[in-house]
């Protein structure tokens, strides 16, 4: 059974301090910027925009300037995508970033590289160089060929741009500033043809196949080959979208697909707002944010590259570590590296009988969940599940009685489980407390940084629990309960085809039913799973409203 | 010392990490605990009220007004030049040259730091005749001109603490340090190769021998989020060795204690630690309730050495000169064969150490830190550091 | 007078043409003038202004609400700091947010009733953009919007159809948006406009002209999301002809001096909150007082306030919550300390808005500074009896120094107020029990 009964749930009524998170953005519509659940397009996320500019520009483009932060629906930013507009505020942030990156374009450190003309004159327009260019890189950042019209338009701005300026590189970059905040470009549209198979029918067109299928495996927008393959109707057959997607999975950019669909799925978007008080946890500098992300990153890169069963990201005792990382773990690690030499990740083997197993012992799952000085099982486990095991966990209701938890004072209620307790012991809100406190209690040998402890205030800390009716005494034995629950697989499964499609799959498909079931009989192999969603028919589906429009033209 | 290290006292559970599994790297008998030296400085013992009672040496401008006097000018000349509206960090020129040029080798004038014997007639600093210091009984002898130890109750040497502990420089009562030692070595460790030591004995929850080896490791210290030494972090070992000092020690009365160490070795990178040599060195140490350890090495130092180590350091209210012959004066041991003048002189070093993993350049973990506080209990500190009480900062001294 | 934006365009594109740029032509006076304020120096009206500064888990059970009504009340403990500003201030009390049915959604239901008339409602427009189109056009920045804590989600600024507009964080970035190269200052003697942000304004057009193309591929849902981002480019497009017209002088804007340090973004403790909505106040008071905006708004926190006393693990949340009511006092203890902190700073922002001076008054007079909350009662969220301040009379419009209790009606009635104050032309706002078409009388003038 995937989903617990809501309504049950809903009636009841719930103390929950530690539920509520820490911006509570998280589940809640409130976040929606606009109302249409028919809409398909998708902002570009900062890491794809970032990605897109190194793809299309060479890494030397410094990207240095603020993004429009975006809109987490349903636990995945890549669902709000499809919310997320443009503000105020955003669009002065994009074009302070178009015009930091169009400066650098044209600037004279690239220029060799990227401005593969000479114009006539470098104080005077050219039509001829500067058509190339905008016709060159139009077709990278829109993602297809500009019609002649748009190439004409933007042509003349240049020039006169040049004139006014006089200066030629500097009226391209201006057009070039303009594309790079054009909804054409900050937006994945997903528009449709004639679909000659089926007479009176539409699909998906090419450009729009590439564009989902670059940002879904790779992150990032589609290479030279891949706008050749719309362009030519290879990836409307079979076998060339097939060619394209071995490709494409067998790249090493594949890594920066996997990267951004765990950081996601993770909720790493998070870490901005995580603030530790180091007078407790005097290891947890603020570089920890960032080298926290990267441990599980790599950890989950190299497991899913190995093409493992992706359920051992749970019970793995391989990851990378740190000098410092191993520090605030409290594990050793040698790293040889000569004196003023900066730290470096080692891969790292927790030995046998260590409780530091998978990825939920990363300091990436116990600190995010967790206040700036104390630990909440509540929030770990419910992140759990919902994050790993797209479990809802009803919000707290908003008129709740309180009497129950009036004698909260700390000098008798020394560890979580006791102050949680306190709270639960109300039959009306144990419910809802019963799905994420187990979890939640199992880790609470980790404490608010991630670091281990067996006694909390003097007290031993108690990580015994009940999951599924089968009894654990800590994580050691909870997290293989985990492992083998199939809501973990299921969930990953569909978050992996929301990240890639915006949606998450339809309702009482069944070629999304043996995607899943090959999924398992694969060995949840994840990467088997990545191809087998872009070769479905369901990742390139077109909805009803966009058949109807397609029909005004 | 950080003025947050109250609030580290108070939060001890939360701060030693539990580290479990982590597996003894040789046979189940042995446990060894890791520690990284976090502080290094001499050790004083400032009680205001007893220690220099004729207050002779002063702050930096007395000093500077000895010293004009000793070339020549007059009381009043010298208290106008280093009055309230005299500027003394920039006296005329060739008056800075001559208080430099002090020295005469050859019948040239030289400056006195590099030749501080041949400076006529040399200042004499007012030494410590307070009857307290820290330290150890180093020759096994009483001449008459030991200090009791506050601590152990013991008679012991520390005559270099006699010849400086009444210099501006040294008047500190922890936490706070020998100003200029401390200054040296926060800018120091972020660069220079730490020093290690770990202690290996069958069961050190329990009074019995133990072995305590210190090492080089290959990497500076690493700091944590507060700025302080960060624990709990992994050193390599230097392989060269030249650290490498393994010592006879035991764990009785509450003490770690390590005696008759012919000579004891560290060697740094640091401008002004460049090297630690004690002679016939004893130590002593005790785990504080946050884990980390404190505790003092003693033992005959090049007095030479240590002088060319303070003249070497910035700072202020230095009289180098004047420390340089102190130390000459009160050197105790180790006499040159031709001349009959002592070469080395009892000290006491106060040192810190943090807890810390050690490994070997190939990945075997050699030391880790204690899993538990309560561990250490047969070391632990039961009573705060001892320090004299603290008295009003003595007035401005006479200059005569 | 409007005029449109073609029109507009055509002007630049004809000024563009020629090679010098005259300043002052009338077709400028008019786009200037189209709210209808002028400036100090030209004896016109003085620009209004509107900012709301919230705080998060309100006051407490109601043990902070004054005996009296009307002018003679005495100030509760809760809101002491604010006595300095007694007389020139209205306390709202009593009023709540009415529910309909509606899910209480804590810490965000109240407050997204009371800045949007209506609770739960994503994307309608907030109070702090109804006014700004009022009263804000033709400036620079349409509003700004800060949160003190390091996240931009603290925010309930809503522009209609766009969602959330995200809180500034970083005092330094802030100012350099503010007072960085966009920035012209109204009192220089001598006005070039840059001639790159003339081609950037009229480079633009490239972008405008995709419009047309991208609807006829879309479908209406994807339309709508275009329509959208074509209204934030106009405010771009707004930010950019500011820049080229000779700003008005104003007598009480001086630029503040550059800002440097490192941001800390994150934070988790009381007192670095309150440094930081310092620092953020004067920021927003120059970029008031220099005419880059009409309208500011400022957060302390998110709702469910994270910030924590020093030493202690438990925040202001977690303690309105676990912390018993003192049996003697009749509140909670530790609670009561981070609501006398935020008032404080309330009190130090309003107090930097009055250290403007403008003519024989001070900006906090001229303007409307509107306080909320987002539970009347934390500890059990309630989403009644809700405390609310304003400060200033909105250029004379408003009464002040009474105490205001408003016992069963909807705190919707509050922020309607303060539009008519404002002189937004307005007959309604909200809806369902929450719908008002009458404002609080005895406080307008």
């Amino acid at each position: 059974m995937r989903k617990f009964n809501t309504k049950f749930f809903r009636r009841a009524l719930c103390v929950a301090v530690n539920l509520l998170p820490l911006t509570f953005s998280a589940v809640h519509a409130a976040e929606r910027a606009s109302g249409d659940p028919n809409a398909t397009s998708l902002r570009l996320s900062p890491a794809q925009y970032k990605q897109t500019i190194a793809d299309v520009f060479g890494t030397n483009i410094v990207i240095d300037g603020r993004f429009e932060p975006e809109v987490r629906e349903r636990g995945l930013l890549a669902l709000g995508a499809r919310w997320a507009n443009v503000s105020d505020i955003g669009i002065e942030r994009y074009d302070d970033l178009a015009r930091g990156i169009s400066a650098q374009v044209v600037g004279p450190n690239n220029r060799g590289t990227l401005i593969s003309c000479k114009p006539k004159s470098e104080t005077a327009a050219d039509d001829a160089c500067a058509r190339m260019l905008i016709s060159k890189y139009g077709r990278l950042l829109y993602r297809r060929a500009l019609n002649e019209n748009e190439i004409a338009t933007r042509v003349k701005l240049a020039n006169d741009a040049a004139t006014t300026t006089g200066d030629f590189y500097a009226g391209f970059a201006a057009v070039l500033s303009d594309m790079l905040i054009s909804p054409n470009f900050l937006f994945r549209y997903r528009t449709v043809e004639a679909d000659p198979a089926k007479p009176g029918a539409k699909r998906l067109d090419g450009y729009s196949k590439a564009t989902a299928l670059s940002y879904f495996l790779w992150n990032s927008t589609p290479d030279d080959q891949l706008i050749k393959a719309a362009e030519n109707g290879e990836l409307q057959t079979v076998d060339g979208l097939q060619r394209q997607v071995d490709r494409m999975v067998g790249s090493p950019s594949m890594e920066s697909g996997i990267r951004a669909f765990f950081a996601d799925m993770l909720h790493f978007s998070d870490f901005e707002t995580i603030a530790k008080d180091t007078t407790y946890f005097p290891r947890y500098s603020t570089k920890i944010n960032d080298l926290a992300q990267e441990q599980t990153l790599k950890t989950i890169v190299d497991h899913v590259l190995a093409n493992k069963d992706y359920r051992d990201l749970i019970t793995t005792r391989d990851t990378y570590l740190t000098r410092s990382l191993a520090a605030l773990y409290g594990v050793p690690i040698t790293d040889t590296a000569d004196n003023g030499e900066p730290d470096r990740f080692i891969k790292h083997r927790y030995p046998e009988g260590d409780p530091r197993v998978g990825i939920l012992s990363h300091v990436s799952f116990l600190a995010l969940n967790s206040h700036s000085a104390r630990t909440s099982p509540t929030l770990r486990g419910k992140a759990l599940r919902e994050n790993l095991m797209c479990q809802v966990v009803p919000a707290p209701p908003g008129n709740v009685d309180f009497t129950a938890v009036e004698d909260t004072a700390s000098e008798t209620l020394k560890t979580g489980r006791d102050r949680l307790l306190a709270h639960s012991s109300n039959p009306v809100c144990a419910g809802c407390h019963k799905i994420t406190d187990p979890i939640g209690l199992a880790l609470e040998t980790f404490d608010a940084a991630g670091g281990y402890r067996t006694t909390e205030n003097g007290a031993k800390i108690n990580t015994s629990g009940v999951h599924n009716n089968v009894n654990f005494q800590g994580a050691a034995d909870l997290l293989p309960l985990i492992r083998n629950d199939r809501a973990l697989t299921s969930c990953v499964a569909r978050k992996i085809y929301a990240f890639g499609t915006g949606k998450m799959p339809p309702r009482g498909s069944a070629e999304w039913d043996a995607i899943e079931k090959k999924f398992g009989e694969d060995g949840y192999n994840v990467l088997r799973l990545m191809r087998q969603v872009a070769l479905s028919d369901i990742f390139y589906a077109v909805p009803p409203a966009e058949v109807d429009t397609a029909t005004r033209n | 010392m950080q003025p947050g290290v109250r609030l580290f006292c108070m939060r001890a559970a939360a701060l030693v990490v539990g580290v479990v599994f982590v597996p003894a790297s040789g046979a189940m008998a042995a446990q060894t605990y890791g520690y990284m030296v976090s502080s290094l400085s001499t050790a004083t013992w400032n009680d205001y009220a007893t220690n220099c009672p004729q207050n002779l040496n002063g702050y930096g401008l007395d000093v500077t007004r000895r010293d004009l006097i000793a070339i020549g000018f007059s009381k009043e000349e010298a208290e106008k030049m280093t009055g309230a509206d005299a500027d003394a960090e920039r006296l005329p020129r060739d008056v800075a040259q001559r208080l430099l040029l002090r020295a005469t080798v050859n019948g040239k004038p030289v400056s006195h730091y590099s030749a501080p014997e041949a400076v006529p007639n040399p200042p004499v600093i007012e030494s410590v005749v307070g009857p307290v210091a820290l330290g150890f009984d180093l020759d096994g002898k009483i001449t008459g001109t030991e200090f009791t130890d506050p601590e152990t109750g013991a008679k012991i040497d520390n005559q270099l603490w006699r010849a400086i502990g009444c210099s501006e420089n040294f008047r500190a009562i922890p936490p706070a340090l020998p100003f200029t030692e401390e200054l040296t070595w926060a800018l120091a460790i972020d660069s220079a190769p730490a020093w290690m030591m770990s202690i290996t004995g069958e069961d050190l929850t329990k009074d019995g021998p133990v072995t305590v080896t210190f090492e080089r490791a290959t990497k500076h210290l690493e700091r944590d989020a507060n700025g302080d030494v960060m624990t709990h972090a992994t050193y390599v070992v230097d392989p060269m060795g030249r650290s490498h000092n393994v010592l006879k020690g035991e764990i009785k009365g509450g003490f770690l204690t390590v005696a008759n160490v012919p000579k004891f070795y560290l060697q740094s990178e640091m401008p002004f630690f460049p090297e630690i040599e004690l002679d016939k060195a004893q130590m002593r140490m005790q785990v504080m309730p946050n884990g980390k350890l404190l505790g003092y090495w003693g033992g005959y130092y090049d007095w030479k050495r240590y002088a060319y180590m303070i003249t070497s350091r910035p700072g202020s209210g230095a009289d180098t000169l004047g420390l340089y012959h102190s130390l000459k004066r009160f050197a105790d041991a180790t006499p040159d064969p031709k001349t009959g003048q002592n070469t080395q002189i009892s000290m006491t070093y106060r040192m810190e150490a943090v807890p810390a993993f050690h490994s070997t350049v190939d990945g075997k973990i050699l030391a880790s830190p204690a899993a538990d506080a309560s561990v250490s209990a047969a070391m632990a500190r039961r009573d705060p550091e001892v320090k004299p009480k603290a008295g009003p900062s003595p007035p401005r001294a006479q200059v005569k | 007078m409007k005029i449109s934006i073609l029109a507009r365009r055509q002007v630049l594109r004809g000024m563009m043409a020629g090679s010098a740029l005259s300043v002052g032509l009338p077709i400028l006076d008019c786009i200037l003038n189209e709210s209808g304020d002028a400036f100090a120096a030209t004896g016109k009206p003085l620009p209004e202004r509107f900012a709301t500064w919230f705080w998060g888990c309100g006051l407490g059970e109601g043990n902070w609400v004054p005996k009296a009504a009307g002018a003679d009340y005495e100030l509760p403990a809760q809101l002491a700091p604010l006595k300095p500003f007694q007389k020139r201030m209205l306390l709202f009390s009593g009023s709540h947010i009415m529910l309909d049915g509606a899910n209480n959604n804590t810490h965000t239901t109240g407050a997204m009733g009371i800045t949007q008339g209506e609770p739960n409602k994503q994307f309608k427009g907030s109070i702090d953009t109804i006014i700004g189109d009022h009263i804000g056009r033709g400036t620079r920045f349409r509003s700004i919007e800060v949160g003190c804590n390091g996240d931009p989600g603290a925010t309930w600024s809503v522009r209609e159809g766009q969602g959330r507009q995200p809180a500034e964080i970083s005092p330094i970035k802030l100012y350099a948006r503010i007072f960085g190269p966009g920035y012209a200052d109204p009192n220089a003697a001598e006005f070039t406009p840059d001639p790159q942000v003339m081609v950037r304004r009229s480079v633009l057009s490239g972008v405008k002209e995709e419009r047309d193309a991208l609807n006829s591929k879309l479908g209406a849902a994807d339309r709508a999301k275009l329509d959208n981002y074509f209204t934030s480019l106009r405010s771009l497009e707004q930010n950019l002809e500011v820049q080229l017209q000779k700003p008005d002088p104003l007598e009480s804007c001086s630029k503040p001096n550059p800002m440097e340090g490192v941001d800390k973004g994150a934070l988790s403790l009381a007192s670095e909150a309150m440094a930081r909505a310092g620092i953020f106040a004067q920021l927003l008071a120059h970029a008031l007082a220099c005419g880059q905006t009409r309208v500011v708004n400022l957060a302390l926190t998110q709702g469910i306030s994270p910030l924590r006393q020093e030493g202690d693990s438990t925040n202001h949340h977690a303690y309105t919550h676990e912390e018993p009511i003192d049996p003697v006092l009749g509140y909670q203890v530790k609670a009561a300390i981070f609501q006398k902190q935020y008032m404080q700073a309330l009190h130090d922002f309003v107090q930097t808005m009055d250290s403007i001076k403008e003519g024989d008054k001070s900006m906090l007079d001229r303007m409307l500074v509107f306080a909320f909350t987002d539970h009347g009662a934390p500890r059990l969220h309630s989403v009644r009896n809700y405390p609310l301040m304003f400060f200033g009379t909105a250029n004379g419009r408003l009464k002040t120094g009474m105490h205001v209790p408003r016992m069963g009606d909807t705190t919707v009635r509050i922020g309607f107020t303060a539009q008519q104050a404002m002189g937004v032309p307005t007959s309604a706002w909200g809806a369902g029990s929450n719908r008002v078409t009458t404002p609080i009388s005895e406080i307008l003038v």
